[in-house]
């Protein structure tokens, strides 16, 4: 868990592991990695678009678990630079964080990153001279306000067409800074010098400006807790919910917006956090009446979340009057995505048919326009008049089963048989990177194990003591849009 | 269409028929936004220009690239 505190209340002890874990990262090399990775990313796909927030809060989740790795503590947050009460005047320019204003010239002489103490690099990687800095000379004399940063923080939908630095009424372009009051590119130039061009993590203080971005980001989130990422589709690739954003590695979260939307799940606090409950998501049950609903404000997008208990056939629809988009997300993951559909159901509405393992599912609707408002009902009805999909049987000790994982997000399920208590390994083998869960006994949604590379090469393996019952096991692709045969087996032992 | 050439802390400024851009003889890609008479380029991805030369100086004075600056 990183804890994310204001930089002007750290203690000594607070700023001591910051700046030594940043020198640390900059003496093994990994503090320039950082720097060329958004320096030589492509401007416009991670500026001045809708991906700007979320591949910034990747790029700084990312150097906080480097940080979190030297100092050895894995509650070490970047510290978010408050605005309203970051002047020039603030501690966190004291030479125990940061070091202050640049010279004459720009040159920063005090603090731990003055000159002859830390040189940044170019676009190439090669050293460029010292840190440079020039407080409200850059034509920006003045930083944000509490004031202003209400303002940005009121603005909805999240972005919208032509989504660039025309985009309005746009909450990410007045974040970012293109209209409206301007915080983040404010930062920036103010500071000036090295933190004017795309090389600008050179100065520590970026990330504390993308920390103030990135919790501005998910205050707005949790205020409008129904207003989501856009685009869902249809804009540039590489800004759409699911498109893998420029210059984003894979890594424990996967390189997409929908990866990183819960700053929560992501493991993130903020110090003023006032242990606000996460919003209810509202439970449809399956085979009951629709739900009512309605998408209140442009762009707004609702989730629900419905449990299936035994593999089979089911149907998520919309009816009413509006046009609707739906996604189905799960199982068990809200990230996870597994189908969408515009018009599958009556006159405009929305509808899926999947077959679907156990687990808890998500759809999420919203209306196929962006700037329209309407009402609509969503349900879920299991499909019993078809004949019921047979899990395939697995025999222990005996051959394997050949199949492949065919499409984006799909995954096998399995039912094998114990009769007697005993260790037993579950793997598949292949040339695809298959992920691997157990579930059981006697039902397919406690899940008991996972794996992922526990196998030769890239595949999965479970080996567990299990007790006698029925027990099944699911096959997905370790990536949500990789596809390829594999075979999978159990045996004893 | 008019053409422009100068010298700026050692970095050598050439723009000719008003929109092709050189800095030090190498070609610099920006974008110019009609509809806000505007211009910006990917070296200072934080600011948008009122002119071509005013951008094309501030490259010179704040991309590592162009500036030289002695500890």
């Amino acid at each position: 868990m990183a804890i994310r505190k204001d930089a002007n209340t750290l203690t000594a002890a607070e700023r001591a592991e910051f700046v030594a874990a940043i020198k640390a990262l900059k003496a093994e090399g990994i503090y320039d990695q950082f720097v060329l990775r958004h320096a030589n990313a492509v401007m416009d796909a991670i500026h001045r678009a809708p991906a700007f927030l979320p591949w910034h809060r990747r790029f700084i989740f990312d150097l906080e678990v480097e940080l979190q790795r030297v100092s050895g503590n894995p509650n070490l947050g970047i510290p978010y630079w408050n605005w309203a009460t970051g002047g020039a005047n603030a501690s966190m320019w004291d030479d125990d964080l940061l070091g202050g204003d640049g010279d004459a010239g720009g040159v920063v002489r005090t603090g731990p990153f003055r000159a002859g103490e830390w040189t940044v690099i170019n676009s190439s990687g090669l050293p460029a001279g010292p840190l440079m800095r020039s407080f409200g000379q850059s034509g920006m004399p003045t930083l944000p306000t509490q004031g202003e940063v209400n303002q940005v923080l009121a603005v909805t939908p999240y972005d919208v067409a032509p989504w660039n630095t025309g985009s309005n009424p746009s909450f990410r372009n007045q974040l970012e800074g293109w209209i409206g009051p301007n915080l983040h590119n404010r930062g920036h130039v103010w500071v000036g010098g090295s933190m004017l061009p795309m090389t600008s993590p050179n100065d520590p203080v970026f990330f504390m400006n993308h920390c103030m971005v990135d919790k501005v980001w998910h205050d707005w989130q949790v205020r409008f807790p129904n207003q989501g990422y856009l685009p869902e589709t249809g804009g540039a690739f590489g800004q759409n919910l699911n498109d893998p954003m420029d210059s984003t590695p894979s890594g424990r979260i996967g390189p997409r917006p929908i990866d990183v939307l819960n700053s929560v799940t992501l493991g993130i606090v903020y110090d003023d956090a006032t242990g606000q409950p996460q919003p209810q998501i509202p439970v449809i049950v399956i085979g009951t009446n629709p739900t009512a609903a309605d998408i209140g404000a442009p762009g707004e997008a609702d989730l629900f979340q419905f449990d299936v208990s035994t593999f089979g056939s089911y149907t998520m629809f919309t009816s009413g009057p509006s046009d609707t988009f739906m996604t189905l997300l799960g199982p068990n993951d809200q990230t996870a995505q597994v189908a969408s559909n515009d018009d599958g159901g009556e006159n405009l509405n929305s509808q899926i048919t999947r077959n679907l393992s156990a687990g808890t599912y998500f759809l999420r609707i919203r209306l196929f326009s962006p700037n329209t408002t309407g009402v609509y009902s969503v349900g879920v009805r299991a499909e019993g008049n078809a004949p019921s999909p047979t899990i395939p049987e697995l025999t222990v000790d005996g051959a394997g089963l050949n199949s492949s994982i065919s499409a984006a997000n799909e995954s096998d399920l399995y039912l094998f048989r114990i009769t007697n208590r005993d260790t037993y390994t579950i793997q598949t083998s292949g040339t695809t990177d298959t992920f691997l869960t157990l579930h059981g006994p006697n039902s397919q949604i406690p899940e008991i194990a996972r794996n992922d590379d526990g196998g030769v090469s890239v595949n999965a393996l479970i080996r567990r003591q299990i007790d006698p019952g029925e027990y099944y096991a699911r096959v997905r692709h370790f990536s949500q849009l990789g596809t390829g045969p594999y075979t999978i087996r159990v045996s004893r032992g | 269409m008019a053409n422009h050439k100068e010298v700026l802390e050692g970095c050598t400024i050439e723009i000719r028929d008003d929109d092709h851009l050189t800095i030090n003889g190498k070609e610099i890609h920006y974008e110019h936004n009609r509809s806000d008479g505007t211009w910006s380029s990917k070296y200072l991805p934080y600011t948008k220009y009122p002119s071509l030369l005013v951008m094309a100086r501030a490259i010179v004075r704040d991309t590592v690239e162009f500036s030289h600056v002695k500890e």
